[in-house]
Order: C-alpha cells, then sequence, then structure tokens
C-alpha cells in the first residue's frame, strides 16, 4: 500500500506560489472542502479518507489511473453518486463552507449550483433551444423572453453560438460530436451554477473537439470553479492551475500543477505521470 | 511498387484452386441459398391467410356492413356494424385499464424500484401471465364481473381483454423504458431534475414508440381474441346501448357465423375476418406514424 | 524529491530512446574531453599534430550536438515525457551545447598553440599549469555528476570555478607586466593570456552543465541565486 498515512493529510502548503509562476494566487483556498472523506460502494470503500481543498475560480484537474476514486469523489460533489443503490459515505464536503450532507440541503438545488458535464456528451432527444432550457423549465421557468435570452447567453458562454444561432429548432442529435459536448456544456450553464464539474469530458472527442473544449475551460474559469477528471495528462497539464493525484482511493498528492508535472513529491505521482506504472 | 508486387506469388491474395478452397466456397453458397429459401418459406402461410381472406372476404365488402345490423338465420343482406362497435369499445375499454396500469407499473419496476424484491415479482408475475391461456382470463372475467352484476357486459368482456394484454404492455414498456440510455437520466438528475420530472420529460418521450409498439401487439391480440369474449360479452344482433350490455364482437362473430350452415353467414365471416384483419393492421401503421421517434 | 527512477516506463520504447539520448551525451563528453587533452598535450610538447587532431576531430562533436537535438526531439513529440524525464530530456540538450562550447574552446586552444610552437618556448607556459589542471577537472567532474546523476558533486563545483577565475585574473594580470618588459615576445603573450581565457571558459561551461544536472536531479533551478 503506498504511502496511507501521507495519503490522509496532503501537503497543507499547497497553496505556496511556485517561483517563477502566476497561475495561483493564495488565499481563496476554500470553496469545496472535502473533509476526511469516506466513500462505500456496499460493503467497498472507494475512497479512504480525502482531505482536499479546492479553490474558487481555477481549474483543478484529477488524474489517476482507472479505478482510483478521482470520477467517484467528483461525483460526490453534486451528490450523484446516491443515484446508485446502496452507496454510503463517512466524512464532509462542504461548499461555500456549508455542508452538502446538511439536512437542509435540497438534493435538487444543490445540483442546479453545480453543473456537470459527462464523459460521453448526452443531450437531450429534443431541439437545441429545448436542451439549453430543460434545466429553466424544470425550475418552473417558462417566460419565452427570459428563456431566450438564456439560449442566447449560455451558447455564446460555451462557444457555439455562431454554429447553432440558425438552427436551435434542429435536433440537437444532429450536432457533431465536440459540438454537442459544448452543448452539454451550455446546458450545465444554464441555471447559472458556481461550479462545473466535468467527468472526462474529451475522452470521445477529436484534437480538433478537444482543443475547442479545452479552450472553453480555459474561458469559463472567469465565471465558475471548474473540476476536471482526465486520464489524458497533458489536457491536466494544459488547462489546470492545480491537479490532484489520486491512486488506490487516496489521494496521493495535490499541489500546482506546474510543480505535479516538472518536480512531483510523492514517487506514486512521478511513476504514474512518467509512464512507469504497474 | 511494381517490382515489390511482382515478387508476390500470384495466388497471393487467393486460395482458387486448393482443394479447401472449393469446399469452402460451395459449403458458404449453399448455407446461403439455405437461409434464403426457408426464409421464403415462413412467409407461405402468412401470405396464403392474407390472400385467402382478401379472396373470400372482398365479395361482400360494401359500405352494408357498417352501417347495418347482422341478418337472422337464413336471411340475405345486412352487415355487422354492431360487431365493429363492440370490438373497438371493448378493445378501447381494456387499453383504458392496461395501458395506465402497464406504463405505471413499468416505471415502478424499472424508474424506482428496480433491482428491489417487489420489482422481481411484478416482473415475474408479468412473465407468468403471459403464458396463461386466454380462456384462463374470460372465466376470471366471468367469475369476477359477470356474476357479480348478474350480467354479460362489454365492461366484463373489456376486463378480460385487459388482463390478457396487460403483462405484455408491461413487458414491452418496461423494455422500452431500458432501452432509454441512462446518460439521459443522469443529465438531467444533473441538472437538478427530480425523478418524476426526468421520467415525465426525458425517458417517457423517449421510450413512447417502443411502449407504443407495445400496445399496438395488445391492441392486435385483444381485437382477436375470441375466447375471452365469448364468456363475458356474449354476443348481441342489436347496436351497443351502453357497456352494461351483452355486446357483439367481431371475432365471436367470425366465430359464431362460420360455424352455421348458411352460405351467406359464412361470406359475412370471411368480410368480418378481412375487417379485422385491416383495422388491426392500419391502427398498427398509425401508431407508428404518430409516434414514430422525432429527432433520431 | 524522487530521484533515481528505480522502474523502467511501461513503454520500453521510451526507456529505450531516453538511455539512447543518456548514452549520446556520454559518448559526446568522453570525445570532448580526448580533445580537450589533445589540444593541451599539443600545448605542453609543443606538437602541432596533437593540436590538428584536435581540430580535426571537433567535426564529429559538432555533428554529436546536432544528433542529441534531434533524439531529444524525438523523445518529446514522441513520447511526451513529464517530471524527472521532462528535465532529463531538457537538461541532455542544454549538456551537448555545453559540451560543444567546451570543444571548441579544446580548437581554440589547438589553435593558439600552433601560434605559440612557431615562436621560441616562453618560461610563462608553466604558469597555465595550475588553471589547465582545474578546468581539466572540472569538466570531467561535471561529465561525472551527469553519469551519476550526484547532485552534490554539481553543487561544489560551483565554488571551484571562483578558484579558476581568480587564477586567470592573476595570470593575466602576471602576463601583461611582462608584455612590458619582453616586447619582442607580446604575441606570445597575448597567445597565452587567450589560452588562459580559454581555460576560464571551459570551467564555466563546467558550471553550466553541472547547473542543468542539478536541474535534472533535484528541480532546483540553482543559477543566479538570489536574483529572482
Amino acid at each position: 500500500m503506498p504511502n496511507e498515512e501521507h495519503a490522509a493529510t496532503p501537503p497543507e502548503d499547497f497553496e505556496r506560489p511556485l517561483e517563477l509562476t502566476d497561475d495561483f494566487t493564495p488565499g481563496e483556498s476554500n470553496f469545496i472542502k472535502v473533509d476526511n472523506f469516506k466513500f462505500f460502494y456496499g460493503k467497498k470503500e472507494a475512497l479512504h479518507g480525502i482531505n482536499l481543498k479546492i479553490p474558487s475560480r481555477k481549474v483543478t484537474s484529477f488524474i489517476g489511473p482507472s479505478g482510483c476514486g478521482k470520477s467517484t469523489l467528483l461525483r460526490n460533489f453534486n451528490r450523484m453518486n446516491e443515484l446508485i443503490p446502496g452507496v454510503h459515505h463517512e466524512g464532509d464536503i462542504t461548499i461555500h463552507g456549508m455542508s452538502i450532507y446538511d439536512p437542509s440541503v435540497e438534493i435538487i438545488a444543490l445540483r442546479r449550483r453545480i453543473g456537470m458535464v459527462f464523459q460521453k456528451s448526452n443531450p437531450f432527444p429534443m431541439s437545441i433551444y429545448e436542451n439549453i432550457v430543460y434545466p429553466l423549465r424544470i425550475a418552473g421557468q417558462n417566460t419565452r423572453s427570459v428563456l431566450d435570452e438564456t439560449v442566447e447567453r449560455c451558447l455564446r458562454s460555451a462557444a457555439l453560438w455562431d454554429e447553432a444561432k440558425d438552427r436551435l429548432n434542429d435536433s440537437a442529435l444532429g450536432l457533431s460530436g465536440g459540438q454537442m459536448q459544448r452543448l452539454c456544456i451550455a446546458r450545465a450553464v444554464a441555471s447559472r451554477p458556481e461550479i462545473l464539474l466535468m467527468d472526462e469530458p474529451c475522452s470521445a472527442l477529436d484534437p480538433i473537439a478537444t482543443a475547442k473544449v479545452e479552450e472553453l475551460i480555459i474561458e469559463l474559469k472567469k465565471d465558475f470553479t471548474i473540476v476536471i477528471v482526465t486520464h489524458n495528462m497533458q489536457q491536466a497539464s494544459r488547462v489546470s492551475e492545480l491537479t490532484a493525484f489520486f491512486y488506490l482511493g487516496n489521494l496521493i498528492e495535490f499541489d500546482n500543477t506546474r510543480k505535479i508535472f516538472t518536480n512531483p513529491s510523492m514517487k506514486q505521482t512521478e511513476e504514474y505521470i512518467t509512464g512507469r506504472f504497474g | 511498387m511494381t517490382s515489390a508486387a511482382s515478387n508476390l506469388p500470384r495466388n497471393f491474395f487467393s486460395d482458387s484452386g486448393k482443394k479447401t478452397s472449393v469446399l469452402r466456397l460451395f459449403r458458404n453458397h449453399f448455407l446461403t441459398g439455405l437461409c434464403i429459401a426457408l426464409s421464403l418459406l415462413t412467409l407461405v402461410p402468412l401470405f396464403s391467410i392474407v390472400f385467402l381472406v382478401i379472396q373470400n372476404g372482398l365479395p361482400l365488402l360494401s359500405e352494408n356492413l357498417f352501417t347495418q345490423l347482422p341478418p337472422a338465420p337464413g336471411l340475405d343482406g345486412g352487415g355487422f356494424g354492431n360487431a365493429i362497435m363492440g370490438t373497438l369499445v371493448m378493445v378501447g375499454i381494456s387499453l383504458g385499464f392496461s395501458v395506465p396500469l402497464g406504463i405505471l407499473a413499468a416505471i415502478f419496476v424499472n424508474e424506482y424500484a428496480s433491482g428491489s424484491w417487489l420489482a422481481s415479482i411484478v416482473r415475474f408475475v408479468a412473465k407468468l401471465l403471459t403464458g396463461i391461456p386466454s380462456i384462463i382470463c374470460g372465466v376470471f372475467a366471468f367469475a369476477a364481473v359477470v356474476m357479480t352484476t348478474h350480467k354479460f357486459s362489454a365492461l366484463a368482456g373489456g376486463i378480460a381483454l385487459a388482463i390478457l394484454i396487460l403483462p405484455t404492455i408491461l413487458l414491452t414498456a418496461e423494455q422500452a423504458l431500458l432501452g432509454v440510455p441512462y446518460a439521459f437520466r443522469e443529465a438531467s438528475f444533473g441538472v437538478g431534475a427530480t425523478p418524476f420530472q426526468t421520467i415525465w420529460r426525458i425517458v417517457l418521450p423517449e421510450a413512447m414508440p417502443a411502449i407504443m409498439t407495445g400496445v399496438m401487439l395488445a391492441v392486435a391480440r385483444a381485437a382477436g381474441e375470441t375466447a375471452p369474449v365469448l364468456f363475458t360479452a356474449l354476443f348481441s344482433q342489436n347496436w351497443i346501448k351502453g357497456i352494461m350490455e351483452p355486446t357483439a364482437s367481431l371475432s365471436v362473430l367470425i366465430y359464431n357465423f362460420a360455424s352455421l350452415p348458411y352460405a351467406y353467414h359464412i361470406k359475412l365471416a370471411w368480410s368480418a375476418s378481412l375487417i379485422l384483419v385491416t383495422l388491426v393492421t392500419l391502427s398498427n401503421i398509425l401508431a407508428q406514424v404518430i409516434f414514430a421517434p422525432k429527432h433520431h | 524529491m524522487y530521484k533515481e527512477p528505480a522502474k523502467p516506463h511501461t513503454l520500453s520504447n521510451f526507456t529505450t530512446s531516453l538511455d539512447q539520448l543518456r548514452s549520446s551525451v556520454l559518448r559526446m563528453s568522453s570525445l570532448a574531453h580526448l580533445n580537450l587533452k589533445n589540444s593541451i598535450k599539443g600545448l605542453m610538447e609543443r606538437d602541432d599534430d596533437w593540436c590538428n587532431n584536435c581540430i580535426a576531430d571537433d567535426e564529429e562533436i559538432d555533428l554529436l550536438e546536432m544528433q542529441i537535438d534531434h533524439e531529444g526531439i524525438e523523445v518529446m513529440s514522441r513520447f511526451h515525457p513529464f517530471a524527472s524525464d521532462l528535465r532529463e530530456v531538457i537538461s541532455s540538450i542544454k549538456i551537448g551545447a555545453n559540451i560543444e562550447r567546451v570543444a571548441d574552446q579544446a580548437v581554440n586552444i589547438a589553435r593558439r598553440a600552433r601560434k605559440l610552437n612557431e615562436q621560441p618556448e616562453l618560461a610563462e607556459l608553466h604558469l597555465l599549469d595550475n588553471p589547465i589542471r582545474l578546468s581539466l577537472e572540472m569538466f570531467a567532474d561535471a561529465v561525472r555528476a551527469f553519469a551519476e546523476r550526484n547532485a552534490e558533486l554539481a553543487v561544489e563545483l560551483k565554488s571551484r570555478d571562483k578558484e579558476l577565475d581568480l587564477l586567470n585574473k592573476d595570470l593575466t594580470d602576471a602576463l601583461i607586466n611582462r608584455m612590458q618588459d619582453d616586447s619582442p615576445n607580446l604575441p606570445s603573450y597575448l597567445n597565452l593570456i587567450f589560452i588562459s581565457r580559454c581555460l576560464e571558459r571551459i570551467g564555466d561551461h563546467a558550471c553550466n552543465i553541472a547547473e542543468d544536472v542539478v536541474f535534472a536531479v533535484n528541480a532546483e533551478d540553482i543559477r543566479h541565486p538570489g536574483k529572482v
């Protein structure tokens, strides 16, 4: 077992800015706080006491081999894991200092505050327009002008407006793979969330579509706190300011992305990112 | 390039001339031919039924069939408008019971309680019920409705048919819901939809074409069944006056008239068969058109 | 800090390519070292043949520098190295450039030596003994630090460089004084000053190599301390 005791306490000084880089400013580091968080699928413990602080309006990437728990943790931020029967957790996750497991938290409202983009783009079998306004409609908003305005705002922020403005009433399933994924991003920001969770958003896209989505991620961090799970280490190093490396349900290392990819502190991290794993 | 190609043996991409090749090619052609022949063979009964029904049913086809009542035994003329009405009414009643019940049960089994013991029981019982002989449904409706209301009625016939088709609708609806990709539900939950909103706005519309295919299968079965109706709605020479009256139906009419010794009644039975087949086919096509998936 | 890469890469071609790059750097450095020694021999033994050898062999070293760049770029584009691998590739390329400059200094020494050899021998030639010993040692140790991934040895080189600088300065002052007394031999004294300057530059390049080794091994940038 690699370094259990270290995994439980990630380096507290991860906010330390690295010399010569200005891509991380310390001080706003308590936006999403994961506190000794354990997660179980039935009897199987998938996360072993994770401690993590994700700063706001930054891109944080989760990397690690398959089954390391990175997606599991991501899906706990908006409690999507609870759709799976037989799961439970210990510890706590707070956002804005508020526990997401507080009894007063409505799971519906929570998910509206946290947008999610999935591995496989999953637009609904409806028009482009209806896809984007779906989060509003389910919240009871049906005023045409509000919906129109939202569609334009979201398509613009997903860099899809120019491509889609003339075909808003066409089926979303007629879009290309990359466009579909950007549509899903547009839909995810429709309810004006503060956090965007992305679960391998580019794994099914070609390099050009990937580049567009990555460009979008960098653009979106002005307004959103973005957490992205990725298997593509180049992608993590391109888009994120902070990188967390997970292995076997432990957080091995969490640090400035530049630091992780040029000089990681932990042996497992080094082995993973240099391709000496397993 | 040419020099490289010329280095290859001439039959590099071909086995022709070798012993194995001949055998293999023959076996391939033989099996392909056999498959085509056998699939044509399965079409023979289907086409001969359609041909027979059209050939025998067509001569009497006129608007009188739809507007007039059946003739008394031994007489000519007349039609079976009351039986068409009766079939429509009873199929309608059966759908009125079984469609909401079947779809709701399928939603429960697949969306809310999938994996629970209750869901597996419901699924098991439904599978069991599909194998029940239709006459048992008739007997049950007879005991449950006819005996208690002391009357043969369209309602009793409709209930018998509803019991007959409920499992079909439930199981096909469940398959239809299963066919909706999980990604859609995930996306909907991800933007903060409740389970109800997810089912109502995303899952059901997406599953609707497949559900309707199941319903249409059920309609075809219900419209064609004789045994359950024979026990429960009986038959009537008159126009239907209410759902609590004995009611004529096409299937019972065919059964009754075909066994009469009068040539005209037997011809009427053929025409009724033709109309029954046409009705079922039309409703199938209609459903396919209306509920065709719009976004694929 | 995770130093010695214990495991080979999952992709064995990656390990092979990195090893290849490393062995090219080592080969280049031993050639450069040999060339340097040849030029010194030509200087001290007043033998033009050694000097000509050194000048002729420089071409091979230039080719090796290009080969190292090529291999480094190949590793980068094929395997996208990260962390220690990335640092190793970057410093290998930089070390290659520094070795090439050391070899160029050896050629300069050889050229100056041929000019000296045309003139009568000066007693002051042996003032160069210490700088020669020190610069040869420094270069050899820089290469050893790279070969052994020895950051301590590399750090220690920097202090020796100061010593070499001082030696060069003293020697230059002494020779300038001699020039005033012995003006007929002025060109030879100038050549000696140039050679001393070359030796001092070799010390600088050895330091640069050492800095790259420290970066590759410890991910530390020890250049220009206190300026960032």
